[in-house]
């Protein structure tokens, strides 16, 4: 995955996949804004940069979807913060979405015949 | 972090400007604002960490937010953008209008939720604001009418002597000619003229005026030129009509070419030179003229007499005794009308020093437009206050019913109204939030009540009343007036039946109202006795109505079943207006007796006569009377349209009529004879007397043979040869009157109505009538040929009008009443299940609670009862003038009214109270 052009990684992935990317991150555990947008960039080793403009609208639209739920947590002595965490409906999402992009992948790989690394 | 310049208050402003456009709640957007001053903040301090220096720092956190508007472009398709601010009533704010507003879409939102007492509500209201809108269209129509003409603060009618009296032509000349006063000074006379038109005759009201009569009023023509002073240059010179709007639209059928059309007036060829504009309907209000001709015509248009023959002097400009025309004047800037009369009252006085030795001066009298007929208004008045005074009452009612509503409601609510109130909402707030929602409810109310009103002014207009049924010729219209009326009364409404039960929701005992206990007993209790109260005013209201709506009932029905003394079921009736046709007592003579000749030989007609007062159409003739050899005053001639006489001993109803005519009416002969041949103008005068002349003049004492006279002792004196049974002469309402007839043959008149008998039903001869009088005269109109049972329908059509009104707003009246009382025992109902449950528990049988909650309820339905009928029976009291054979003080009324009431009364109790009967004491029990 050496040549892949920012751009066009940014604009046609990020669209399509951005929703099971943020999923994914908080599948584990409840995750505050920062600490998702951080992970994203540091799990795709810096390829995937979420800006605060695209970031928070797709959190606030998952979360109308009923997909997510954002809680602000207090701890002591730090400021509140808010944290979101994969409701029910999320999971369920979330699973049909990793098969969908699961089989995407695997098809891409036997027509392209891009090996995977 | 405090030694560096950025914190979270220096992102807001960057992120606040990023989404204003978004118009998220204030909420929202401060948690949103929180949220990313956080991010950025977590970004700027990792950049500094990485040795960036601060304002670098700041700028590359910034950039997260890319464009200025990438954020609100990826948030607007969220729902939490554009969202209406958060309703929180009870909060303070600033601006009253976005409290109202605030208010108005929270009280929409609530009355939704309870679509089955909003619709009640609506209901009830759209019925009491309707009856009183339509009223008031009525009213508006009437009362409030003016005349659509410029600067109507100047313009004056100018009576002479006092108000309603009439002008002779040279009286008015000299007025004219010699006041100092007036911009204009112009007459009318009422005129009735044979209209031909496109060989089809009718009969037309109209106006005769002087030249100067549209420019004095001010008013311009619709089509065409209106008269002017050219129209006045020659006497009998000016062949010209105007027509008015109405006529053109229903005779003419709105032709184009209307103007230069030529007609038969009386039988004389007019040319149409105009159409007057649709608001103007004449000059006085409540009048329709739709013929306006020049004074000039008068000799042709304007007969001095009703029974004017072709032989006598037609001129009227130069007769300085016959009074007969109205005046309207255009007072000169600054003059007021005292100062026109001191003005004119000199020049009148010497007028009548021309007269004659006899004259006086009587005065004059000027009134502005605007105070028009006071004798009118007084019993347009009179009428407005009664059916305005119902229709308030059934408003009440209903304004007592939804307060009613509320109140049980508001406990339902008290623990909302608790919670706000404990949040901070100050009461006044809460009552304002309240107090809107009645009022929503009422316009609402008020806006399906207009849709009624106005549903009520098409079915008049699309059944408009008899013609000569009314006083007045009205239109009704749902104007800028009767709507800003509905909507005024709407609010007022909504304040009325609001403000009480808003007042005691905003003023709970807190405490209770927050524990989930939902009674308060003592709270309640002062509720329920309000509610209570409540029900007792509608109930003494209804029976208010009832009174009234029973007594004119009865008095229809009385009326009913008055015998008008002739053969209602078999008579025709076709006036002849000869008159009109200006002719000599010679042809009228032969008119007559041909046309008497031509409907005897109708199929189906078997008498047939003639008569100068047409029967029980509210005209009459009154003359002097004096027995011969009895005392009595020098009466002299008098002429009425008031109605019969019936007290007076020396004036008498009369009537011209031919022989035949006791036969063709189904009066009996009680003795003596009827008229004959042998009664001819040269034969010794001869004249019948009903019962009741003879009653009241002769005692026991045989009348035949006596004389009379109409004079005086001067005489002529007529010879009584006859006596015939009681009848009725111009009203089904009068009692007892005296009559005298006298034969066509010696005393000759025109304008005379033919009557005839049938031995089939009548409507069968009424096409073959009118074909042998238009075979006879093409000039003559028949408009108004009607079967004497009509007539009498026609005399009636006010009082069943009045009665079936009256009778429509008890009934509405005491069917809210009944929901009232239902509501509120079925309130009290469920706040005593508990009692009702140990009631039961201690060995209460069903009757025992049925009887207790049906007591409660009647309880208050009678204390409802004896005020109403006492209120009842001292209103009634101003009905007398309304009421036909039947005293204000009817036993019969006040017992079925109370009946009726009590009997829908005891029902709308009888349902709750088998409710309680079915209380389960376990549940009853457990309950709370």
């Amino acid at each position: 995955m050496t040549a892949i052009d920012r751009r066009m990684l940014d604009r046609e992935l990020k669209k399509g996949s951005a929703e099971l990317i943020i999923l994914s991150i908080v599948e584990p555990r409840p995750r505050h804004g920062y600490e998702i947008s951080k992970l994203i960039e540091a799990q795709s080793s810096g390829q995937l940069k979420f800006h605060v403009a695209s970031l928070y609208p797709l959190l606030y639209r998952l979360e109308e979807r009923g997909w997510l739920h954002g809680k602000w947590v207090e701890k002591p002595g730090q400021r509140r913060r808010r944290f979101y965490s994969l409701t029910a409906e999320g999971r369920r999402v979330l699973a049909r979405q990793r098969d969908t992009w699961k089989a995407f992948v695997d098809a891409m790989r036997l027509i392209t015949g891009v090996d995977h690394a | 972090m405090p030694d560096h310049p950025t914190s979270p208050a220096s992102w807001a402003a960057d992120l606040r400007a990023r989404l204003a456009s978004l118009r998220l709640s204030p909420a929202r957007e401060a948690e949103i604002i929180e949220e990313l001053s956080q991010h950025l903040d977590a970004r700027y301090e990792e950049l500094i960490a990485t040795g960036v220096a601060h304002d670098e720092a700041r700028r590359l956190a910034l950039e997260e937010l890319r464009e200025p508007d990438t954020l609100a472009h990826s948030m607007r398709p969220l729902r939490q953008a554009n969202v209406p601010p958060p309703i929180t009533p009870g909060m303070r704010r600033r601006f009253a209008f976005a409290d109202l507003w605030q208010d108005v879409r929270y009280a929409a939102r609530v009355l939704r939720k309870q679509p089955g007492f909003t619709a009640a509500a609506v209901i009830t209201l759209a019925l009491g604001i309707g009856a009183n809108t339509a009223i008031f269209s009525l009213i508006n129509a009437t009362l409030l009418q003016r005349l659509p003409v410029a600067n109507r603060d100047r313009l004056v009618y100018v009576w002479r002597g006092n108000v309603g009296g009439v002008f002779p032509y040279p009286l008015y000349a000299s007025l004219r000619d010699n006041n100092r006063v007036f911009d204009g000074f112009a007459v009318w006379g009422g005129i009735t003229a044979s209209l031909n038109a496109d060989n089809v005759t009718d009969l037309v009201q109209g106006v005769i005026v002087t030249g100067n009569f549209f420019e004095t009023l001010g008013v311009r023509p619709e089509r065409g030129r209106l008269l002017s002073r050219e129209d006045e240059a020659t006497v009998g010179g000016h062949p010209v009509a105007v027509i008015s709007h109405g006529l053109w639209q229903t005779r003419f059928a709105a032709q184009p070419d209307i103007i230069g059309h030529d007609i038969l007036l009386n039988g004389h060829s007019f040319t149409i030179v105009g159409v007057t504009p649709p608001e103007f309907r004449g000059p006085q209000v409540g009048g329709q003229p739709g013929l306006y001709v020049p004074m000039m015509m008068q000799a042709i248009m304007r007969p001095p007499r009703a029974a004017y023959s072709g032989e006598m002097n037609p001129d009227l400009l130069n007769n300085k005794t016959n009074s007969w025309l109205f005046g309207v004047a255009r007072l000169k800037p600054g003059i007021t009308p005292e100062q026109a009369r001191a003005d004119l009252i000199p020049i009148e006085a010497t007028y009548a020093t021309t007269v004659g030795p006899g004259a006086r001066a009587t005065g004059v009298a000027v009134l502005p437009v605007d105070e028009g007929n006071p004798a009118q208004r007084q019993r347009m008045r009179m009428v407005a206050l009664l059916l305005g005074g119902v229709v308030s009452a059934v408003l009440l009612i209903a304004c007592a019913n939804i307060a009613n509503m509320l109140l049980a409601r508001a406990t339902a609510r008290r623990r909302e109204l608790a919670v706000r109130l404990a949040l901070g909402a100050s009461a006044g707030r809460l009552f304002r939030q309240l107090l809107t929602e009645s009022v929503l409810l009422s316009l609402v109310g008020g806006l399906l009540g207009l849709g009624l009103a106005w549903a009520m002014a098409r079915a008049v207009a699309a059944a408009p009343p008899p013609r000569g049924a009314l006083p007045l010729a009205v239109e009704f219209a749902i104007d800028g007036r009767v709507l800003m009326f509905s909507f005024a009364l709407s609010v007022l409404t909504g304040i009325i039946f609001g403000a009480i039960p808003a007042r005691k929701a905003t003023r709970p005992s807190m405490v209770p109202g927050l524990k989930d206990a939902a009674f308060d007993s003592a709270e309640q209790g002062r509720r329920v006795s309000l509610q209570k109260t409540l029900v007792v005013v509608e109930v003494a209201l209804s029976m208010l109505l009832l009174i009234p709506a029973g007594l004119f009932v009865r008095s229809l029905q009385a009326a009913r079943a008055i015998d008008p003394g002739v053969d209602v079921d078999r008579i025709v009736s076709a006036p002849l207006s000869i008159n009109l046709l200006r002719y000599t007592s010679a042809q009228g003579r032969e008119f007559y007796r041909q046309i008497i000749e031509r409907a005897q030989r109708v199929p189906g007609v078997d008498a047939a006569s003639v008569a100068r007062v047409p029967i029980l159409n509210g005209t009459s003739r009154m003359l002097g009377f004096l027995v011969e050899g009895q005392p009595g005053p020098e009466a002299d001639f008098v002429f009425s349209e008031g109605g019969a006489i019936t007290r007076s001993r020396n004036q008498i109803n009369a009537n011209v009529v031919s022989p035949g005519f006791f036969k063709t009416m189904g009066i009996p002969l009680t003795s003596g004879r009827d008229f004959g041949d042998q009664d001819s103008a040269s034969s010794p005068r001869v004249v019948v007397i009903n019962d009741a002349t003879a009653k009241m003049h002769f005692g026991n004492a045989n009348p035949l043979g006596a004389r009379v006279s109409f004079r005086g002792q001067r005489g002529p004196w007529h010879e009584i040869v006859g006596v015939v049974g009681d009848s009725k002469y111009a009203t089904l309402g009068e009692e007892g009157a005296r009559m005298v007839f006298m034969p066509v043959a010696q005393n000759h008149e025109t304008g005379m109505t033919l009557y005839v008998h049938t031995s089939i039903p009548p409507e069968a001869v009424v096409g073959s009538l009118r074909r042998e009088i238009q075979a006879l005269e093409p000039n003559l109109p028949v408009p108004d040929i009607a079967t004497m049972s009509d007539t009498v329908a026609t005399s009636l059509f006010a009082a069943r009008l009045g009665a079936w009104l009256i009778a429509l707003f008890g009934g509405l009246a005491l069917l809210l009443a009944a929901i009232g009382v239902y509501g509120v025992l079925s309130f009290s109902i469920a706040r005593r299940t508990r009692e009702m449950g140990i009631r039961f528990a201690l060995g209460a049988k069903v009757s025992q609670i049925f009887l207790l909650v049906i007591r409660d309820g009647m309880v208050l339905v009678g204390i409802g009862v004896t005020i109403g009928m006492t209120a009842g029976f001292i209103a009634a009291q101003s009905l007398a003038s309304f009421l036909y054979g039947v005293s204000t003080s009817d036993l019969a009324t006040f017992v079925v009214s109370t009946l009726v009431l009590l009997t829908v009364a005891l029902v709308a109790c009888m349902i709750p109270a088998r409710r309680a009967t079915g209380v389960d004491p376990i549940v009853a029990l457990r309950y709370e």
